[in-house]
């Protein structure tokens, strides 16, 4: 299961990290709690109010006292009005800040994250994180101040009720052992439940990913029906698993029904004794009776929100689990100017990816600064591997890697990367301008060094002919390039950031041969004058390296210039004549 | 507010579809309502006859009163909550099934969303619009709780109830005309979060590219610009929201204060008891609840009716090319004098049983011969037939079966390598699977067909993918196939391997290869060379190699 691999904050954690985020707005949270007290206050004084009415009533009262206490009504409908508003938004602002800030930190942490875990992980869950749970709890934040509303006009009333006959008030708190009992019993089950929920929604959401990602596929071989049944079975799961919270929920609600019914008998039974006993005024028993009913609204909508809150807390602990992993190292020092030569050099890198085999076995090999080295074999071999190690995409789980001296290990992520850049296998083509997806590389990047790194990568001419240029919006949906257009985007990246050390993880794969011979061009000119490993399937690449090292097994096997490697006949000089055939 | 047709359709099927538990919720909410009014009655009735009268007999009375009432009203809501969750929960999982399929199905559909934004209308879009339902059965019982309450007050004094017959569709109808307001900036809202989730899928399926070349640090700035803007929205939808929400509460409380103070004088003048007088007040400040439930509907009316909108505009976008209606035949793949981007008047046949090889000086020649046989490009000049028929006018679902064309970037789907390599329903036995895996020389995964995949092959190499995607393409066995650069991201000699297979398992079939590996065009029963986007040469691959323009592109 996918999903299990990347941490779920526990209840506690959650909410002491959501805590933290909140106390970042002093202001904005004092202002809240105070607008919203102000808010109830205003509004718990309409039910007391109303009493005194009947007081007045009672006692046979005058016209111009009734008018007093309408007018007193009036005043307090209308602060709670202005006030009530108010508190609705200072709570909400309050709650989407502190969210804004938390999406921003688990993307961030996402993007940061240990790659074997990443790895291990896919995309899909993390991805279910920042949208579905973001977006469940962004707009429970709008609940928010609802739900906070309410505490504070339960809070209230209940201080309302010290100002009635406090006898009543005593009868009213048999509600709570009631309370306490069924949410003793509801929670724990509750809490398992909502996680299963999520859990169904990140699946869902691997589903529908995968199958947008994919829709050229399914078009390909009119599967539709297929792939429209794997969505409707992980759709179909995550309803199930929401009726199953649903359900544990009404039974939790019956019994706050019920605890209500008892709270109204209670203090009805505590007036009429009272007043029998001549110990309180109907009025009173009115007030309290009204105010009881009064605490119906907001207790209601604690209950209606439970479901979304409680849901919205699920998807916050999965939210917290990514923002609690380690925390990424901070940044390094500023660029330098010139490029230092650079070795590279691997002693007895092993590596295993989580609970995974061995996938390398003692690899050692050094790389002297401005020389190439090409890694061939079999897919399978562990080419990608050695080549994410030696980039430091991932550290290996044993042996060291040296840069130009010093360990991967000590390198602060932003030094490494401009010590080495890495071309990866998968091609992305980030959604925005072309300039913006370049610009990712080096955001303060000038036009001219824009089209100074395609030229290298000997995109000038495609570009140019495009309708807006630099300014062509490309990526999912918009403009589309070809797999060899994607891929000398991204030796123009490498090109801007300028490293001394350059890794390509089979460069020219995706662009089919037909392309492949004009991306040899482009990264031969990107590789001119630095420290290069290439992992390459197309031999003729690989020839042109200053050495070549064969993997097999997550061994090298062979290595030596490609000369003495066809002369000695082992297996490179069997890969070659099979590539020459 | 103006609505699209294609929305105003898609909310009406909505409620046709889920009729029976729209109805059953509104009936079980109306009950709940009804009981909800009927708590100030009970009070006011408890402290006429038994507190006020000091009766046991009357007190005992009232506590099974409240007891029975409450029975029912909890039941209500809890009845009426199930099956609105029932009917949310199934349409919103209907409405996704349906965007999936619209995107899936045929030839897919022209939309300029993100794939990020495609699943959040997947998701939360469906799900908004699904909300609709229960703002229909809310709107019901909220209105059945109105006229309850009404009908108490006209019985216990006339012109207090007719007063309220007139205010409260005043009252709601002012909130109503707010709702515009509201709805503007609730759908700027969702439209920016959407954004924002788009961005963030975005950077994430670039991860490995991004942490390559070191752009995380801007990536995480760039999610931050889009996460601000949508804060700065969704703070808009909040301000807008909280002066609805102020001037909904200030109406409530206006009706609260004019009633009371009414009825009090009423009581004073002794028209009314002091229990008539305590039934209304209490009556006046339940009104508040279905008052402000309807102006709450107004509020989540607003970003239903938005999400719906989004909804039907992927369900009712146009498709990219209509499917046609003749028989697929079998029978040769002819290109006649095409013209196209990339293409000059190419003529090209491939007949039954042939293994065709097609090598293109250029790239953009490669792609359009790709995506005319794929029917995703509509020649210019000239026409792409299947056994003389365009391929526009055949079923597409019957063209699907006569006709694959392996897209090169691959797509697994599944969880395990035996589910991956299904595409249809049929049966198809082990050996099968088998067969197509050697030949597609899959043999280091070790012909499991169990092995599990994570995340749609995320754990499997470049390699491995790619010759998954050729041992699905064989085992589908269309008559014709079409492969474009299928052997890019393996070794040299594993490329002999698949090109053997190739070779071995199409018999019989016609296969065409755009490709220029030369292990693959030498297993061709021919090879037709394509130069300045029209067919220069055509032979055997060993022959052409005398050209000195095919032997450069060929040759590596």
């Amino acid at each position: 299961m996918t999903a299990a691999i990347l941490p779920v904050a526990t209840g506690r954690a959650t909410a002491a990290a959501f805590w933290r985020k909140l106390r970042r707005y002093p202001l904005l949270g004092l202002a809240s709690v105070l607008v919203s007290a102000a808010a109830s206050g205003s509004a718990v004084m309409v039910p007391i109010l109303l009493g005194r009415l009947v007081d007045l009533v009672a006692d046979r009262g005058s016209t111009g006292d009734l008018l007093g206490i309408a007018a007193w009504t009036l005043a307090a409908g209308l602060s709670a009005a202005v006030l009530t508003g108010t508190a609705r938004w200072l709570v909400a602002e309050w709650g989407v800040r502190a969210c804004a800030d938390l999406r921003e930190e688990v993307l961030d942490h996402a993007l940061r994250m240990d790659a074997a875990r990443l790895e291990a992980a896919g995309s899909g869950d993390v991805a279910s994180r920042v949208t579905d749970d973001v977006e469940q709890v962004t707009d429970a934040t709008q609940l928010a101040a609802d739900v906070f509303g309410a505490m504070v006009t339960v809070a209230i009333t209940f201080a309302g009720f010290a100002t009635l006959d406090w006898r009543i008030a005593l009868a009213f708190l048999v509600v709570f052992p009631v309370y306490a009992v069924s949410l003793r019993r509801f929670l724990p089950q509750a809490e398992a439940r909502y996680a299963a929920e999520r859990r169904a929604v990140a699946v869902r959401t691997q589903s529908l990913l995968s199958t947008f990602h994919g829709a050229r596929t399914v078009h390909a071989y009119g599967m539709e029906d297929r792939q429209g049944a794997r969505v409707e079975q992980a759709s179909r799961g995550a309803v199930v698993a929401r009726l199953k919270a649903v359900r544990g929920f009404l039974w939790f609600a019956n019994v706050m029904n019920y605890a209500e019914a008892i709270g109204l008998t209670a203090v009805l039974l505590a007036g009429f004794l009272l007043v029998r006993a001549d110990a309180s005024t109907v009025g009173e028993v009115t007030a309290a009776a009204l105010l009881f009913h009064r605490l119906f609204g907001p207790l209601g909508m604690l209950l209606v929100t439970f479901n979304d809150v409680q849901s919205a807390g699920a998807a916050l602990a999965r939210l917290v689990g990514v923002a609690d992993l380690e925390p990424p190292a901070r940044r390094g020092g500023d660029r330098p100017t010139t490029r230092p030569a650079t070795s590279v050099v691997a002693t007895a890198v092993r590596h295993h990816y989580l609970d995974g085999p061995t996938v390398l076995h003692d690899v050692s090999v050094e790389i002297p600064a401005g020389q190439s080295l090409a890694v061939v074999g079999e897919s399978g071999a562990g080419k990608t591997t050695l080549a994410a190690i030696l980039g430091g995409v991932f550290p290996a789980t044993g042996g060291e890697v040296l840069l130009g001296g010093r360990s991967v290990k000590d390198l602060a992520p932003d030094e490494l990367r401009r010590v080495v850049g890495v071309v990866t296998q998968e091609v992305h083509v980030f959604a925005g301008t072309l300039a913006d997806d370049l610009r990712l590389a080096v955001p303060d990047a000038t036009d001219q060094d824009l089209h100074a790194a395609l030229k290298l990568a000997g995109a000038d001419e495609w570009v140019a002919a495009l309708p807006d240029g630099l300014a062509t919006r490309v990526g999912d949906g918009e403009h589309p390039l070809t797999a060899s257009q994607a891929q000398q985007l991204a030796l123009a990246r490498i090109a801007l950031v300028d490293p001394p050390v350059v890794i390509l993880d089979e460069a020219s794969a995706e662009a089919g041969s037909a392309g492949a011979r004009q991306l040899d061009q482009a990264s031969a000119a990107l590789l001119a004058d630095r420290t290069a490993i290439v992992v390459a399937h197309r031999l003729t690449q690989a020839q042109t390296c200053d050495r070549i090292a064969v993997m097999a097994h997550g061994r090298i096997v062979e290595l030596g210039t490609p000369a003495d490697l066809i002369a000695a006949g082992g297996a490179y000089a069997t890969l070659w004549a099979a590539w020459s055939r | 507010m103006a609505e699209a047709e294609p929305t105003r359709r898609l909310i009406g099927e909505m409620f046709r579809r889920q009729r029976r538990g729209v109805a059953l919720t509104a009936g079980f909410w109306s009950l709940h309502q009804v009981c909800e009014a009927l708590v100030p009655v009970a009070i006011g009735l408890v402290i006429d006859q038994a507190v006020g009268t000091g009766s046991t007999w009357a007190m005992v009375w009232s506590v099974l009163g409240v007891f029975a009432l409450f029975t029912a009203l909890t039941m209500g809501w809890r009845t009426g909550l199930w099956f609105l969750s029932k009917a949310e929960l199934e349409e919103a999982h209907l409405l996704r099934l349906q965007v999936v399929r619209r995107v899936v199905t045929g030839r897919g559909i022209s939309t300029d969303r993100q794939t990020g934004e495609l699943l959040s209308i997947a998701t939360s879009d469906t799900q908004n619009a699904a909300e609709l339902l229960e703002i229909g059965s809310r709107v019901v019982s909220a209105s059945l709780g109105l006229v309850v309450s009404t009908v108490v007050l006209l019985r216990i004094d006339r012109s207090l109830g007719i007063g309220l017959v007139v205010g409260i569709p005043i009252l709601v109808l002012a909130l109503n005309a707010l709702g515009p307001v509201v709805e503007r900036h609730t759908s700027a809202q969702q439209e920016s979060l959407g954004q924002a989730a788009g961005t963030a899928s975005d950077l994430l399926t670039g991860l490995r590219p991004l942490r390559g070349f070191g752009g995380v640090d801007e990536a995480a700035r760039r999610y931050r610009t889009a996460s601000r803007t949508s804060l700065r929205a969704n703070v808009g939808a909040i301000k807008a929201g909280s002066a609805f929400v102020s001037v909904s509460t200030f109406t409530t409380g206006l009706l609260i204060a004019v009633v009371s103070a009414l009825s009090g004088w009423f009581a004073l003048r002794g028209r009314i008891t002091i229990g008539e007088l305590i039934t209304i007040v209490g009556l006046a400040a339940f009104l508040t609840d279905p008052v402000l439930n309807l102006a709450h509907c107004v509020f989540q009316l607003a970003t239903s009716r938005a999400s719906a909108a989004r909804v039907a505009e992927v369900l009712a976008a146009p498709e990219r090319a209509a499917s046609g209606d003749a028989q697929a035949q079998a029978g040769a793949v002819v290109l006649d004098q095409v013209h196209t981007p990339g293409l000059d008047g190419l003529t090209l046949t491939v007949e039954p049983g042939e293994l065709v090889g097609v090598v293109t000086t250029e790239i953009a020649a490669a792609d359009a011969v790709t995506d005319l046989l794929a029917g995703a490009r509509v020649p210019e000049q000239g026409t792409v037939t299947l056994a003389g028929t365009p391929l526009a006018e055949i079923d597409i679902a019957d063209l699907r079966r006569a006709m694959l064309v392996e897209p090169h970037a691959v797509d697994l789907f599944g969880e395990t390598l035996r589910e991956a390599l299904r595409t249809d329903d049929g049966q198809v036995d082990d050996a099968a699977m088998t067969g197509a895996m050697t030949a597609a020389a899959m043999t280091d995964l070790g012909q499991e067909l169990d092995h599990a995949l994570l995340d749609h092959g995320a754990n499997l190499s470049g390699g491995q993918r790619q010759r998954v995607a050729v041992a699905r393409a064989l085992l589908a066995d269309r008559p014709v196939t079409v492969f474009r650069d299928p052997t890019t991201a393996v070794d040299a000699v594993t490329e002999h391997a698949i090109a053997d297979g190739l070779r071995r398992q199409r018999v019989g079939r016609s296969t065409v290869l755009v490709t220029t590996s030369a292990p693959l065009l030498d297993r061709c029963d021919r090879v037709v060379f394509v130069d300045g986007g029209r067919v220069a040469a055509t032979g055997g691959h060993r022959t052409l190699l005398d050209l000195p323009a095919y032997a450069d592109v060929v040759l590596r």
